[in-house]
């Protein structure tokens, strides 16, 4: 048997598929550009400018880009290994800080909040930054300075903070003690298995922020050999503008530039398989937003 | 169900895609808030490395004419712009093996990349990380002299390198002065980036049209192409080369046929001065001229000489390669007319020809690139500035050093042929293409090997050279040695900067009804944004400038 909508409901239901479906074509249709616009020859994008469907279909610049894959598919070795690393490292630094400050026998868990509270609102400025892990760490030029600075976000430790307060009742962590569990059993044992989907979520807010990056390769790679795949892409659209504008003062040759369907044909391969891998972990995303908030 | 599941999944991939889109604004945007503290933090740098540094001068007054002490190995690190070759390695090692026997130093190249590199490179002075880094007016190495960022070098030329010294000439180090002191040495290779115009020469004879080389005979030439043929394109002029304060949109590029300015489109604000008198600064926005000039360009966008939307276009970069423009007016140079032969002969438009006329052949303003537009400083805070300028002397004079770092290993990289051309041995994918190292301030005329494409382009400069000489200053670039310091007025400016944006360029793209009142609401909103306190302040420092260099 049917229930039978109210009418409002249906308009209702009506307004909010039209406007969702307007928000989605918004959103999908520079993709699709991008997409049929590396299907397309490279003069006629220039002569006839982009389209939907791609005119006169070529695959030359996917030849283009595979016929020395060398570059790209390191970028791709990097970025995975800054991913994993990252994501790992950092999952396990901001859930025992997270685990830490929840607990009530924490005498100065109030202090230590605070500091950490404290540098999400006040940063110390982008060349103190800089300097840090430039001068005083000497970090500049390994693997080590990409990965460092984004093990911990203040955010994701408040996160991981209120989901173990929420979803850890002081009652089972009590009863473990009593039965003669350490800290770390209790942590271990206890604690992490009710953690799942705040684990979830964390990691892959961590993984998403590691994939993203480009900015850390920017400021501390001296070698193209260790640069994340955005930084890869983004430096490759940099130095086509650059050099174009430099040749009005210096004589530099501009016979090797990326031509635009190659540049689009990048920008495909690079973000095509995490694209592939969202629709797989979504759940956790749209469990992870709500993890935070206020329950009524 | 299933038409709500695929609605779903269609959202969730909405979804997504905006996600991966957002992940590097934010850092962007930091930057931005962040940057204009990077030139305070640069003035207060050298005081922490204070020590090391007086110790540093204090020896280096004590030093004498080639008694360098070289007892101890240091190992140097240069600065450089742009992208990595992917042989850097390989080179550098053949540099440092020469480099340990000669001054026991090693030298490792490092490098800015294009992504944020202005940025990056003030970072890089603050740190103080490397030693010798590259310096061009473009990096706004004259305000960088002034606030302390690099060693001067009037004492250390003379103990240190006077070979150097005579390889680049008392000129040329001269015009890297600022506020007395030499702070860089410049390269030894004179470049001629004159301005002018591009044009298919291939079709101006087929037509029988002029040649380009007044407003009149540019305007015949364009008028032809299209009697003749009205589906060609003729100009793609858009905002993209006329960023500054200088002009709003490309197609006013080509009043530097009519006027004999000092700079390529006169002085920033509408202000303008003569080649040959340059101190003598006169208006160019508010002038009777400036209406005609702005009625020609109205005449030639009614004739249709470029597209309506002009003012929103971008892509303009590959129309002349691809035939969809006959003339480029904006941001040419010698360099871009050498590219657009190769480009013709590389995509098989053998019938094609394009030839180039320099604004200054015509008003007789001929000059070479500024000393400052390639040059080697020394970092303020380098813990051996001599042994630094030691090697610099050493990469510019000495022939084996100065091939290995300008082109690579010799029958790896690149091989020289019968005539003495330079041809890269991997032109397809180079692993050390040609100047790999972006090193160009390290040319050194004498040693300089030319491409095949380099003779054109030399006997390009051989004619500006000749040209150069009969002005006023001969072979002196004016204008580019003058870096202004505009922190008083910056408010101004930025307004100055909208305004331009947004009544200068459509009147010059000639995109409006009447000239005469789009004019008339320019100048009244040009003054309404304070381009007085522009002027004034501007004045002030390019009669300064005049001045300190006798540039009367």
């Amino acid at each position: 048997m049917k229930i039978k909508k109210a009418g409002t409901t249906v308009v209702f239901e009506v307004i909010t598929y039209a406007l969702l479906a307007i928000g989605s074509i918004v959103c999908v249709f520079p993709f699709i550009i991008i997409l049929s616009g590396s299907f397309t020859d490279n003069t006629t994008i220039l002569t006839q400018g982009y389209s939907i469907l791609p005119r006169d279909f070529t695959l030359s610049a996917y030849q283009t880009i595979f016929r020395a894959p060398r570059d790209i598919l390191q970028a791709y070795k990097m970025t995975l290994y800054y991913t994993v690393v990252g994501t790992a490292v950092g999952l396990f630094m901001i859930t025992l800080t997270g685990y830490v400050i929840s607990r009530k026998e924490f005498k100065y868990r109030n202090q230590v909040s605070f500091l950490i509270y404290f540098t999400s609102i006040f940063g110390g400025g982008m060349i103190p930054w800089y300097l840090m892990y430039a001068n005083v760490l000497n970090m500049k030029g390994s693997t080590f300075a990409i990965w460092f600075p984004a093990l911990m976000s203040p955010f994701l430790v408040i996160l991981m903070r209120t989901f173990i307060v929420g979803s850890v009742p002081d009652a089972i962590t009590e009863s473990a003690k009593i039965d003669g569990a350490g800290h770390f059993t209790i942590f271990i044992k206890i604690v992490m298995p009710v953690l799942k989907p705040g684990l979830a979520t964390v990691g892959l807010f961590l993984a998403l922020g590691y994939w993203n990056d480009w900015y850390r390769s920017s400021m501390f790679s001296t070698n193209s050999l260790t640069w994340e795949l955005q930084f890869y892409l983004y430096d490759l659209l940099n130095a086509t503008t650059a050099l174009k504008q430099m040749t009005q003062g210096t004589g530099i040759s501009t016979a090797q530039l990326p031509t635009e369907s190659v540049k689009l044909a990048m920008a495909v391969v690079a973000t095509g398989p995490i694209l592939l891998l969202y629709p797989f972990v979504q759940k956790y995303f749209v469990s992870g937003i709500t993890v935070g908030a206020v329950k009524g | 169900m299933k038409r709500r599941k695929l609605l779903s999944l269609f959202l969730v991939a909405a979804m997504v895609l905006t996600m991966a889109g957002c992940g590097g604004k934010s850092a962007a945007d930091a930057m931005g808030e962040e940057q204009p503290d990077t030139a305070q933090t640069q003035e207060q740098e050298p005081e922490t490395e204070g020590d090391a540094q007086e110790a540093a001068e204090g020896e280096s007054s004590a030093a004498q004419p080639a008694e360098l002490d070289t007892s101890e190995r240091v190992d140097l690190v240069f600065y450089v712009m742009g992208d990595a070759p992917d042989d850097e390695q390989m080179v550098e090692d053949a540099i440092n093996e020469i480099l340990l026997e000669k001054v026991n130093a090693t030298i490792d190249m490092q490098f800015s990349t294009w992504t944020d590199f202005q940025q990056k490179y003030s970072l890089e002075l603050t740190a103080g990380s490397a030693d010798l880094i590259y310096i061009a007016n473009w990096l706004n190495y004259g305000q960088l002299a002034t606030s302390g960022a690099f060693e001067e070098l009037d004492d250390l030329l003379d103990t240190v390198a006077p070979v150097l010294k005579e390889t680049v000439g008392e000129t040329n180090l001269d015009m890297c002065r600022v506020e007395g002191k030499i702070y860089a040495v410049p390269c030894a290779w004179a470049e001629y980036v004159c301005n002018g115009i591009k044009y298919r020469e291939d079709l101006r004879e087929k037509y029988d049209l002029p040649v380009p080389d007044s407003l009149e005979n540019l305007e015949a030439y364009l008028m032809g192409i299209k009697e003749n043929d009205p589906n060609q394109g003729l100009l793609t002029v858009t905002t993209e080369e006329s960023q500054g304060f200088l002009t709003g949109f490309d197609a006013a590029w080509v009043f530097n046929l009519k006027y004999p300015w000092v700079n390529a489109n006169g002085l920033p604000y509408g202000l303008a001065s003569d080649y040959d008198s340059p101190a003598d600064v006169y208006d160019y926005w508010y002038s009777d001229d400036f209406a005609e000039d702005m009625k020609l360009m109205k005449k030639w966008a009614d004739l249709g000489f470029w597209s309506k939307s002009a003012l929103s276009d971008t892509n303009n970069s590959e129309s002349y390669k691809n035939g969809l423009c006959v003339a480029e007016v904006a941001g040419q140079n010698p360099n871009k007319q050498i590219t657009a032969l190769q480009d013709f002969k590389n995509d098989g438009h053998d019938d094609w020809k394009s030839e180039y006329i320099a604004y200054g052949e015509i008003t007789n303003t001929i000059y070479p690139g500024h000393a400052t537009q390639n040059g080697t400083a020394v970092v303020r805070g380098s813990k051996n500035p001599e042994r630094a300028l030691k090697v610099l002397e050493i990469l510019m004079t000495d022939e084996e050093v100065n091939r290995l770092v300008q082109y690579g290993i010799e029958g790896v990289h690149y091989e020289i042929d019968d005539q003495g051309i330079y041809h890269n041995l991997e032109p397809a994918h180079p692993t050390f293409a040609y100047e790999g190292f972006n090193t160009w301030a390290l040319r050194n005329g004498e040693f300089k090997l030319p491409q095949e494409t380099d003779i054109v382009l030399n006997e390009m400069f051989d004619k500006y050279e000749k040209l150069g000489e009969q002005t006023k200053f001969p072979n002196v670039n004016i204008y580019n040695g003058f870096s202004e310091n505009y922190d008083a007025y910056q408010a101004e400016r930025t307004a100055v900067s909208n305004v331009m944006k947004q009544y200068l360029a459509p009147l010059q793209a000639g995109l409006v009804d009447n000239v005469d009142a789009a004019v008339e609401e320019f100048r009244q909103k040009m003054t309404d944004a304070g381009i007085e306190i522009c002027r004034d302040g501007f004045k002030e420092q390019w009669a300064a400038y005049c001045d300190e260099y006798g540039y009367k």
